[in-house]
């Protein structure tokens, strides 16, 4: 196989197992049969999700160095404006942006 | 319709275009033509995914590995879907694709924000699923082109994803109010974390599943 051929070869067989771990839930169950249970859970997993990758993010930050005092500052900005504006995209960019200026400097 | 969706997608934006350029730019190292890396981000649209691909595409590892360790790692995905069982719509197109875009990012933002009344939810949906992608793909493309030219320093650009699933995350507890899965999934990470970290995003979502439901079942319900 050639070098070409071997990265399209590897593109489709990405691309579709990636579709199917995408397309699973919506063969498995179908739209009448949801109980309370179930209902349950699928309300319940947004916020497990959400709080499981902002740890998956941060599980890399290294302890006991400098990158987790500014990981915390640039959080807190993140945080703090966000609970204050309410703006998700200012919140987003001013925590970046100090994180950033932390990194390159 | 869609300069809404524009809007609101755009903190996705600020996570991906940096994200993808960092994609980009190692995918040159590889040494195929540039185009290869914006067809990755078209046809796979897998952050994570994409990024294993590269190393072991350098390994020259075979077909079925690729697929193994692919489906492996998105798997976290087959959970995602559960939210949307009802308000992607019938089947068509637009339902496939909605279905094909349902990354972590998408997921997070459509579970968290409210759909106008005036709209469509599955409409309001594909032009924020297709926004992203597209933003997906202009930052895998620009990594790829600029490979040698880059000159503006893009590193700790990636906080930004941090920084949106922050957002969402305080967005959750608002709509949610109630504390117990934000409890259940943080010590889901930390027992994820301690015993498997290398699958720590599935371990600890199957984790957090199965204690909701075993709350629920036993109808535990803690003073909230």
């Amino acid at each position: 196989m050639n070098e070409i051929n071997y990265l399209l070869a590897a593109m489709l067989v990405m691309t579709v197992a990636t579709y199917i771990t995408r397309l699973t839930p919506f063969l498995l169950f179908s739209k009448g049969q949801e109980s309370s249970l179930f209902n349950y859970i699928s309300k319940s997993t947004p916020p497990m999700v959400m709080t499981i990758l902002v740890i998956y993010m941060l599980k890399d930050v290294e302890y006991l160095t400098f990158e987790i005092v500014y990981t915390f500052i640039a959080l807190l900005v993140t945080t703090g404006l966000h609970i204050y504006k309410r703006n998700a995209l200012l919140s987003i960019v001013s925590g970046t942006i100090v994180y950033m200026i932390f990194v390159q400097t | 319709m869609i300069r809404s969706a524009l809007t609101i997608s755009l903190p996705i934006l600020f996570g991906f275009v940096p994200l993808g350029i960092a994609f980009g730019l190692l995918f040159q190292e590889l040494g195929y033509p540039w185009y290869f890396a914006s067809l990755m981000a078209v046809f796979v649209y897998a952050g994570a995914a994409q990024f294993m691909a590269i190393g072991l595409l350098s390994s020259g590892i075979g077909l079925l590995e690729i697929a193994i360790s692919t489906f492996f790692l998105n798997s976290r995905h087959m959970f995602y879907g559960l939210a949307f069982l009802q308000s992607f719509g019938n089947w068509n197109l637009r339902k496939l694709y909605l279905i094909f875009g349902l990354t972590d990012e998408t997921y997070a933002l459509m579970t968290t924000i409210k759909v106008p009344k005036n709209f469509t939810k599955e409409r309001y949906y594909f032009f924020i699923t297709l926004f992203a992608q597209l933003y997906w793909v202009l930052g895998c493309t620009i990594g790829a082109l600029a490979a040698n030219a880059l000159s503006f320093n893009t590193s700790g650009m990636e906080f930004a994803a941090t920084a949106l699933f922050v957002v969402l995350l305080i967005e959750q507890w608002v709509k949610v109010k109630r504390l117990l899965p934000f409890v259940i999934a943080f010590i889901a990470s930390a027992i994820a974390l301690l015993f498997f970290i290398k699958h720590m995003l599935l371990v600890a979502i199957i984790l957090s599943i199965a204690s909701i439901v075993l709350f629920r079942l036993f109808k535990i319900q803690p003073n909230e």
